[in-house]
């Protein structure tokens, strides 16, 4: 058993898109602007012309937390939702009615409706494709060009993405509410 | 940071509102009735796969990666971890890759015009029944023109393949060649070339100090550049400072130390004052400049005598005068491992040759020439020529350019280089200024009617063209106007020329294969093989009824073995696998490794290392080439050249100065207009590709946030460019990164072509208001010299 999660060095991001781009190839994810599993978040950049503030400026990528106390997998009333062997918050599609309570639930904002089935879809870590192949690395890792992404096993204090955040400053994203979450914002 | 990393929120606020709409389906191109509606991703299977290695070709970056193939479908496109250029990545366009081959709007069959030019009403044809037209074609022109060859005209874009075309056209034995560098990097390939021997690398990896002036490494990728800077500048430890200097803020900016907004077309201004405090504080390398330099004396005179102070320069450039003297202090003080980044794209004002004769300079001038941390020239594996045909075909006429006889050199340009001036091609053509007749034109993998400026006036042009053949993978704006349409297959689905890549980690790669071509679809190869079968003799035939020079050879030996020298079709009788093979064999594992590593280098089996999941070691650090030739500049003089007396015959400065009519200004209520590239947009080849639109939907107009205000123009409204040559629509996106006085969106949209299903009238065309302005040296396209009104529809 691993405890999946990844960090990001974020600050190398140049929001490319090959990460969204690499997902959808991989996953089969249903084109379309509100149909994605990660995404990188920005907004508008500070001050007036030509004063403005290159700090402010920041590209966060975000995708589901894969929280250890998820919200989602807290109010789903059919266990639709639920942790697999490795610690990946995942989604049963047979088991999803599409009553949307872990859209709203979600802090992240992670979760969106597939239209072709009708069921909550999201980030599931390449799951059951990548992992499933036995491969050790995510579409979105594995892709990117300014090597944001550090994916593995948390459990394994040899990792790379143990080793990682045992010598580098980190955060996770709203931890007031106690998700716990599995990705991590490098510093 | 808790709002701005919701997905809603994000989208709210971002240019990608769009959502794809329904299509229509009347597409005569569309495969959609015969296969159903369009599968645009595939989830990727657990089940058995092959895996081919091959190149990239969704822009010209030419990066490895790993074709997944499930049931003969390619179903993920993963980076190659193997070529030091790519480095292990693979981005949003090279992922949408398989789109560009699933496009349902793709080329298909051969195809003949029926209806008026620009139409884009076709009929199906054999591959035979096209070749048999453009062999009618070609030898009716031909015969009325007295064989000659120069009478057709070539055109090709950026590509591996390109030099498979380029083949058959020396063969052809025109003298008249376009191909993308006077829309693209003349300029600035050619002012590196002249000062310092050649276009060289940058060492971003190891440099401590990089201004990036117009150039946007976080959007228009180039690799490894791209990857490098970013690494470098935001490295926890031993990270460079990065001066980026852009008109707009980029994504480039955003990763930077310190963004000045310079305005439009003055940057030449900026490094002359970086050169006069490098000259007056003597903060130059001057053991390296004592060596290296020719005409050093008389630049530093110059420089001074027309007293280039950060204080004149803050007037033209809006750069504080205070920055450049600190700049110049800060770039010598780091040099040799400091970078004065040469660029790419960059014909954007007149001056543009002599900006990047002064940057060339400006970086010598701290040594920073051929070593680690600086411009490099770096090593390359050579590779064997194979067997081309260059026939000498004695009324084949010289180069269609029109000479002036007022000034020594060409009508609108003072150096005609290989890749001509295409506007300049273009205008002549129109205005019948050229020595003769252009008749016909074979146009590969380019769309100039999409690609150059004043679009209107390309449009007559191919209108007039008696034969327009096209050889291409989509129904482009420029295909519109074929006679004869060739569709070539993707890149996922052909062989292409073996290349070489030079650096400091040179390496040679190959595409390879991954599926057999769709539809009737074929490699410029053989198409190239079985249109040379066809025209070949016919074309011949012409030679021998116009050419003295064949008929007395024929006298004098046989008619079998003059043939030969003009038999077309020699080059084409190997198969691309046969000639790569042959290409490589000086290595003796290699022709089997690009097979199947898609990547080669000597060594490599003991260099190549996995340091982690993200990193990988191509070469140890004393295998690399940082300096190849002692840190001297590779022109024939062996030194940088400040000072080129013999330009001044042409009419160009001999040395890089600044001149009034440089000045920018914009008259009132218009605004300066620029175009740029884009991380998930390739120019105008991926307008049509499903998944990228879905990153970006359409293109959308930068407008400063105060000026949109004032106009009552809010986000998405629908504005309408104007110029004195034409105009375009597209929505509005008001923000503070841009100048009030300037306005930009990027390059490639609002295509005219209706088989274009996603691209059709989507988004604004920049060439359709940019004007025809050139700078004066190469007659490359100023890409930035257009002003514009605005208007809300």
């Amino acid at each position: 058993m691993a405890r999946y999660g990844m960090a990001l060095d974020y600050k190398n991001c140049i929001n490319c898109k090959a990460c969204e781009t690499a997902c959808k190839e991989e996953n089969g994810v249903l084109l379309g602007a509100d149909n994605h599993r990660i995404w990188v978040g920005m907004k508008e950049i500070e001050g007036e012309y030509p004063n403005l503030s290159i700090a402010s400026n920041t590209f966060y990528p975000s995708q589901c937390q894969h929280c250890d106390e998820a919200p989602c997998q807290e109010v789903c009333p059919t266990n639709a939702t639920y942790y697999d062997k490795d610690g990946q918050v995942r989604i049963d599609a047979d088991k999803c009615i599409l009553c949307s309570y872990c859209i709203n639930a979600c802090p992240y904002d992670a979760r969106y409706v597939d239209d072709r089935t009708n069921t909550v879809d999201k980030c599931t870590f390449c799951t059951d494709t990548r992992l499933a192949r036995g491969e050790t690395t995510t579409a979105c890792q594995n892709t990117c060009p300014t090597k944001v992404r550090i994916f593995g096993d948390l459990d394994d204090p040899n990792s790379e993405i143990s080793q990682v955040l045992q010598n580098r400053e980190h955060f996770t994203l709203k931890s007031n509410l106690g998700t716990k979450p599995k990705l991590f914002y490098l510093i | 940071m808790s709002t701005e990393v919701s997905r809603r929120k994000f989208l709210q606020g971002s240019i990608a509102l769009s959502v794809i709409g329904g299509m229509a389906s009347t597409n005569l191109f569309s495969n959609e009735e015969k296969k159903g509606k369009i599968k645009t991703t595939t989830k990727t299977n657990t089940t058995q796969a092959r895996t081919v290695s091959t190149l990239c070709e969704m822009c010209v970056n030419k990066c490895a990666l790993i074709a997944r193939v499930e049931n003969n479908i390619i179903t993920k496109l993963d980076p190659n971890p193997l070529f030091p250029k790519s480095r292990n990545m693979l981005c949003a366009r090279g992922n949408a890759g398989i789109q560009a081959l699933y496009d349902p709007d793709r080329l298909k069959y051969p195809m003949i015009r029926v209806g008026e030019k620009g139409e884009g009403k076709f009929k199906r044809v054999s591959w035979d029944e096209a070749f048999e037209y453009i062999k009618e074609k070609t030898v009716k022109i031909l015969d009325e023109e007295q064989d000659n060859r120069s009478s057709f005209m070539f055109c090709a874009g950026e590509g591996m393949a390109e030099h498979t075309f380029k083949t058959f056209y020396d063969g052809f034995g025109s003298s008249n060649w376009l191909n993308h560098s006077s829309i693209c990097l003349q300029t600035v390939a050619s002012a590196y070339g002249v000062t310092l021997g050649t276009y060289p690398q940058a060492d971003l990896e190891n440099a401590q100090y990089i201004i990036m002036a117009g150039a946007n490494r976080a959007e228009a990728f180039v690799t490894p550049d791209t990857m490098d800077f970013v690494k470098k500048v935001k490295a926890k430890k031993n990270s460079a400072k990065l001066i980026c200097v852009d008109p707009r803020f980029t994504n480039t900016a955003a990763k930077s130390d310190k963004w000045l907004a310079i305005k439009p077309g003055t940057d030449l201004a900026f490094v002359l004052a970086l050169t006069y405090v490098t000259l007056t504080e003597e903060l130059y390398n001057k053991t390296y400049v004592a060596e290296n330099f020719n005409g050093f004396e008389e630049y530093s005179a110059m420089i001074l005598k027309e007293n280039y102070t950060p204080e004149w320069a803050e007037k033209i450039t809006g750069i504080k005068a205070k920055e450049i003297y600190e700049i110049a202090r800060e770039f010598m003080a780091n040099a040799p491992k400091a970078i004065y980044y040469p660029g790419r794209r960059s014909t954007f004002s007149k001056n543009d040759f002599q900006l990047r004769r002064a940057m060339a300079i400006f970086q010598a001038l701290g040594g920073g020439i051929d070593c680690k941390g600086g411009l490099v020239f770096g090593k390359q594996f050579k590779l064997k020529d194979h067997e081309e045909i260059i026939p000498m075909y004695d009324n084949a006429k010289a180069r269609a350019v029109v000479m002036n006889n007022q000034h020594i050199g060409y009508d609108s340009c003072a150096i005609v280089s290989g890749g001509g001036s295409w506007i300049s091609w273009r205008n002549n053509f129109l205005e019948e200024t050229q020595p003769y007749k252009v008749r016909g034109m074979f146009c590969y993998k380019h769309n100039p009617m999409m690609n150059m400026p004043n679009t209107a006036k390309t449009a007559q042009m191919l209108k007039k063209m008696e034969l327009v053949v096209c050889i291409d993978t989509m129904p482009s704006d420029t295909v519109m106007y074929a006679d004869v349409v060739l569709p070539e297959c993707t890149y996922l689905e052909r062989t292409d020329p073996v290349k070489t890549f030079g650096g400091v980690e040179p390496a040679i790669a190959q595409r390879n294969k991954v599926i057999d071509p769709m539809y009737e679809s074929k490699p410029v190869i053989e198409i190239m093989r079985a249109l040379t079968n066809k025209i070949s003799k016919p074309l011949f035939e012409i030679t021998k009824k116009y050419d003295e020079e064949v008929q007395s050879e024929i006298a004098s030996s046989s008619e079998k073995e003059v043939y030969e020298e003009f038999d077309l079709t020699k080059p084409f009788m190997f198969s691309q696998e046969q000639i790569n093979e042959y290409t490589v064999s000086d290595y003796p594992d290699a022709a089997e490794k690009l097979k199947t590593q898609g990547v080669y280098y000597p060594k490599m089996d003991e260099y190549f290392k996995q340091l982690s999941e993200n990193e990988f070691e191509y070469y140890p650090e004393a295998a690399k080439s940082y300096s190849v030739n002692g840190g001297k500049p590779v022109t024939p003089s062996k030194k940088v050249e400040c000072n080129i007396e013999s330009f001044t015959k042409k009419g160009i400065d001999s040395m890089p100065m600044w001149r009034d009519e440089y000045m920018y200004s914009i008259p009132k209520n218009q605004f300066r207009l620029m175009t740029g590239r884009h991380a998930q947009y390739t120019q105008t080849s991926t307008a049509n590709n499903a998944m990228l639109k879905d990153l970006m939907y359409q293109n959308y107009l930068w407008i400063n946030k105060h000026v949109a205000a004032e106009k009552n123009i809010a986000f998405g409204d629908i504005i309408e460019v104007s110029s004195k040559i034409g105009k375009t629509s597209l929505r509005a996106y008001p923000t503070e990164k841009i100048a009030p006085d300037n306005l930009f969106f990027i390059h490639g949209f609002g295509q005219e072509s209706s088989e274009l299903n996603w691209a059709y009238k989507n988004g604004g065309n920049d060439n359709a208001i940019i004007e025809d302005f050139m700078e004066p040296v190469y007659g490359a396209a100023a890409m930035h010299e257009t002003n514009v009104e605005i208007r809300k529809v």
